[in-house]
């Protein structure tokens, strides 16, 4: 003989008028100190490899070379990000020692080398407000910044989203 | 729905924010307003786009107000940015209480946002 089935919970009342769900991520999101300390991390390797380019650079040549050095080091921070972001793991190396990284918003996959160039200038647009535009990702319901949404990105744990 | 209306939709819902997300940024900037005194003069971040136009944005005067709320001297806070006054108001209350979420009214941001900017272009001769 069969159990008789758990009669079925009444459906929840419709939402009144005006009534926002709560909200929050669709899924687990990296949080504000594990992208700082990335960051921080990203930004020490980044300035390293600059201040060396410009100091080689500029001190044996005059004003071309300093220029040089300043394209070099452009070039360098362009490829960081992209190449690292855009890559499989979608982890630059601060990333990868808070075990964040970068995935599309929509498929889940790589952003593509691409979109990790436009992510790497789309930082700009994000600091010019007194960085508010890093700030955003704190009440943000997908916990995006603006380079993130402007390259329909998000940026998530490993160990909810490990590296294929 | 519409592109406007999923705009419109967009701008009503509140804001909710991680309590933990909170509590680190508030405790960072909490600290970061206690040392900068201590640091030699213009160890604070300028503002990009002060430095590239000229024009203010909302938060410019935010690392004086916050560091002159902590000392106590108000009235340099508050004609620095008076949003820095109610920043560390919420830092200490968000430590404090520790929140899991903080839910505010989007409209509310909004317009706090647009004060804080109104007041700085003012601030700096624009209006």
């Amino acid at each position: 003989m069969t159990e008789p089935a758990a009669p079925m919970p009444p459906a929840p009342p419709p939402p009144a008028a005006g009534y926002a769900p709560p909200s929050g991520p669709s899924g687990p999101r990296a949080n504000f100190g594990q992208r700082l300390v990335a960051a921080i991390v990203d930004a020490i390797i980044v300035t390293a490899v600059t201040w060396a380019l410009i100091l080689v650079l500029a001190g044996i040549a005059d004003e071309g070379g300093a220029i040089v050095a300043y394209l070099l080091a452009l070039v360098f921070g362009v490829g960081y990000y992209a190449y690292l972001e855009g890559g499989a793991t979608g982890q630059t190396l601060g990333k990868k020692v808070m075990s964040i990284r970068v995935i599309d918003a929509n498929t889940g996959g790589s952003i593509g080398y691409g979109r990790g160039v436009g992510r790497y200038f789309a930082r700009w647009i994000s600091s010019i407000p007194c960085l508010l535009g890093y700030f955003w990702m704190l009440w943000d319901r997908e916990k995006q910044t603006w380079h993130d949404k402007i390259c329909s990105c998000v940026v998530v744990p490993t160990d909810a989203y490990p590296v294929q | 729905m519409t592109a406007a209306g999923a705009t419109a939709t967009a701008l009503r819902a509140p804001l909710e924010a991680d309590g933990r997300d909170l509590r680190i940024a508030g405790g960072l900037m909490l600290g970061a307003g206690l040392l900068l005194p201590f640091l030699p003069e213009g160890a604070g971040l300028p503002c990009p786009l002060r430095t590239l136009t000229g024009v203010p944005c909302p938060l410019c005067g935010m690392t004086t107000s916050v560091t002159e709320t902590l000392r106590l001297d108000l009235v340099d806070a508050l004609a620095a940015n008076p949003a820095g006054v109610g920043a560390v108001v919420a830092a200490v209350a968000v430590l404090a209480v520790r929140p899991a979420r903080v839910r505010v009214s989007a409209s509310f941001a909004y317009v706090t946002l647009a004060a804080m900017w109104l007041f700085e272009l003012h601030r700096f001769g624009f209006l």
